[in-house]
């Protein structure tokens, strides 16, 4: 393409509303910036004009369908400002304007920036007024959404709320599912997990999903040591529970396990350093587990387990060098 | 090639720049104007800016322009919120707003908090500006279950706006303006299972949530300046699995990330060093490591970047700043990490 052509294109794309026969009707009201303005701000004409229109309408308070039109535009360019999202809405109801076309808006809004909270605001206000046939749309929405960013936390922020306000927990458990079959290091996901197994009504609470989800979690963890979410998920599934935690012994199996092929321990070696923590003892297996990985390391031995896992930690997670050291610091402490 | 040094002179270039005026790629953020110039203005500050830079009293008149004020006391029940506007972009003269049907060009906490942070730091005595609007009207935007919305037309509900009230408080030294133990509860109910907080109950574990969320429990009293060296175990939160998620946020990179598996981000060096700092858990970090991934975030024009090789922008500058502030760059003044702004700002000397 030419540059005249694309020249003429830009023209085309828009139009200044000093040229548009049906605002002709409309004085344009400028921004007052006061004398002596702080940090003023290099405005585009385009942004500028936008805005000074809808200055007009909204001071007169015009709610009409050409008003509506020129949020649609103000808010493509400002989409942070609340005040033209708020006038917006007040315009539907006055207009009493089809709400399914709104979802086209935020739709179209969300393609350019996603990462707005005005607009999951807006698409929430359009939800609560569908009440619950918006609830599949808005979980299509979400997904559409989280397929381009799996961690958008204002997708999952609506997502959550849609289910706890409109419904749809019945395939929530798959789509967690489904997400970290694709990328199991998704915290995102994990926390939805969470989310679904603690307060879907169809499902029983943490602690009858516990067996299901320990069994689940260990397979991921075997898969992939090193992953700090399912660790941390494990380590949720006994929230307020430390006595199963520490007696649990599939934990102390997967610590063993995972510490048995010595590869990607930190947290294996975290982990135990916590069960003991928590009254549990270690078998002899295990001890012989973490001398092994102590020897291979060239650590020197300590007078105990925990003492133990603490140097190993040193050595094997150094930019945590500190926190290691402390930690083993407050077991003397403890010990005295 | 980066540089090796932590480059003073040029971001006090940039941040003059950004003072005298903001290119337009932040015409889509002008409804935050006020937390733009924050900062600008703390970033200055921070970086101990000569006088001459900044026109304390243009910049003091021009808050203040910025504040609602309502037509008699008795509106201050009328649940709408009499804090700072965002802008002047949906500002109009008084008399548009007493003729006109429309009052809905709002104020906003966040941007109230930015505005008062201003003047703090600028030494704006704080006594004489009309408080008692702000802080009464304030207590229409707490929802019944302790959380703050941000603006009285209705908007999203999460614990940056708890911190927004408390810091506001805090600064105006007046807690009336908020219920503190709808509050704490709120913030309570965020702490997730892996010790972080999520912006709301449930969400997912977040760097700036969490910094919210300890933040507002530390200036409300509810927990103790380096809780580590006293009875961690007694506190209303959990405090190990908190210390122990902050800590594994320092990525291998050097740099911290907000959540769990993602990337670092100049950031969270401030969010999260400063939930660090007030447990007293910041001698653990690996401070070398930090400052290697801040500098890779540094513009050879000044300012910081999100990601290295990045451009620089007003947010990311400033929180390197306040990074480096926390690290003990030389040249910078050391940080009220609960206000965000420099300590001696903060005392207000």
């Amino acid at each position: 393409m030419t540059e005249r052509e694309m020249g003429s294109d830009e023209e085309q794309q828009w139009v200044p509303f000093k040229n548009r026969p049906e605002w002709s009707d409309v004085i344009p009201v400028e921004q007052d910036d006061g004398p002596n303005p702080v940090v003023p701000i290099a405005y585009k004409e385009q942004f500028t004009e936008t805005m000074n229109y809808f200055r007009a309408v909204f001071k007169a308070d015009e709610r009409s369908p050409r008003a509506l039109q020129l949020t649609t535009e103000a808010i493509g360019l400002n989409s942070g400002n609340y005040t033209i999202w708020h006038y917006r809405r007040l315009i539907l109801e006055t207009l009493e304007a089809d709400l399914q076309n709104e979802l086209d808006f935020t739709d179209q809004i969300a393609q350019i920036n996603s990462k707005n909270y005005q607009l999951w605001h807006h698409r929430r206000w359009v939800a609560e007024i569908l009440g619950a046939n918006a609830t599949s749309a808005e979980l299509e929405f979400t997904k559409k959404i989280l397929l381009g960013d799996a961690k958008n936390y204002h997708a999952w922020s609506h997502r959550q709320w849609v289910l706890k306000e409109l419904g749809g927990w019945e395939n929530e458990l798959d789509y967690c599912w489904e997400l970290l079959e694709e990328d199991v290091f998704n915290n995102s996901a994990w926390n939805q997990r969470f989310f679904v197994i603690t307060r879907s009504p169809l499902l029983g609470g943490l602690t009858a999903m516990r067996e299901s989800e320990v069994s689940y979690t260990l397979k991921a963890i075997v898969a992939h040591p090193e992953n700090e979410s399912s660790w941390r998920y494990l380590r949720g599934l006994y929230k307020n529970d430390n006595w199963s935690w520490a007696n649990d012994p599939q934990i102390a199996s997967v610590c063993l396990k995972v510490l048995s092929a010595n590869n990607d321990c930190i947290f294996a070696l975290s982990t135990l350093l916590d069960l003991i923590r928590h009254g549990f003892q270690a078998s002899k297996e295990l001890r012989d587990a973490v001398d092994a990985i102590r020897n291979s390391n060239l650590v020197e031995a300590e007078s105990d387990l925990t003492k133990t896992i603490c140097s190993l930690l040193e050595k094997l997670d150094p930019i945590r060098v500190n926190y290691w050291k402390w930690r083993k610091s407050i077991l003397c402490e403890g010990a005295k | 090639m980066a540089s090796e040094i932590f480059e003073r002179d040029q971001h006090l270039t940039f941040l003059q720049m950004m003072y005298q005026l903001l290119p337009s790629p932040y015409q889509s953020q002008e409804i935050n104007r006020l937390t733009l110039a924050y900062f600008v203005i703390s970033g200055l500050d921070l970086l101990a800016a000569p006088d001459r830079l900044l026109d304390k009293e243009a910049v003091a008149n021009w808050v203040l322009s910025l504040q609602a004020h309502p037509r008699s006391k008795s509106e201050l029940n009328n649940g709408q919120f009499y804090g700072f506007y965002g802008s002047r972009a949906g500002q109009f003269p008084q008399e548009v707003n007493d003729n006109g049907a429309l009052s809905c060009s709002v104020s906003n906490l966040a941007s109230t908090y930015c505005a008062v942070a201003i003047l703090k730091i600028i030494g704006y005595d704080l006594s004489s500006i009309d408080s008692e609007s702000i802080l009464m009207s304030m207590r229409n935007l707490q929802q019944p279950d302790g959380s703050f919305m941000p603006i009285h037309t209705g908007a999203e509900t999460d614990l940056r706006f708890i911190y927004c009230a408390a810091a506001i408080c805090h600064m105006l030294g007046n807690w009336s303006g908020m219920d503190k133990e709808k509050a704490k509860e709120y913030i309570l109910n965020c702490q997730s299972y892996d010790g972080g907080f999520g912006l709301t109950p449930g969400s997912e574990s977040h760097g700036g949530a969490t910094y919210c969320g300890v933040i507002s429990l530390r200036l409300m009293g509810f927990i103790e300046d380096d809780i580590l060296s006293k009875d961690a175990e007694s506190s209303i939160i959990n405090v190990s699995l908190l210390l122990d998620w902050c800590l594994q946020r320092q990525a291998a990179d050097g740099g911290f990330q907000g959540r769990p598996n993602k990337h670092s981000d100049t950031c969270y060096a401030f969010w999260i060093a400063s939930v660090l700092k007030v447990l007293g858990g910041h001698k653990f970090i690996d401070k070398k490591a930090l400052h290697g991934f801040l500098l890779a975030c540094q513009s050879e024009y000044g300012g910081f970047s999100k990601f290295p090789g990045d451009y620089p922008d007003l947010y990311h500058s400033y929180y390197g700043f306040t990074a480096f502030s926390l690290l003990e760059e030389p040249g910078l003044k050391p940080l009220c990490v609960e206000l965000g702004m420099s300590a001696i700002a903060a005392i207000g000397i």
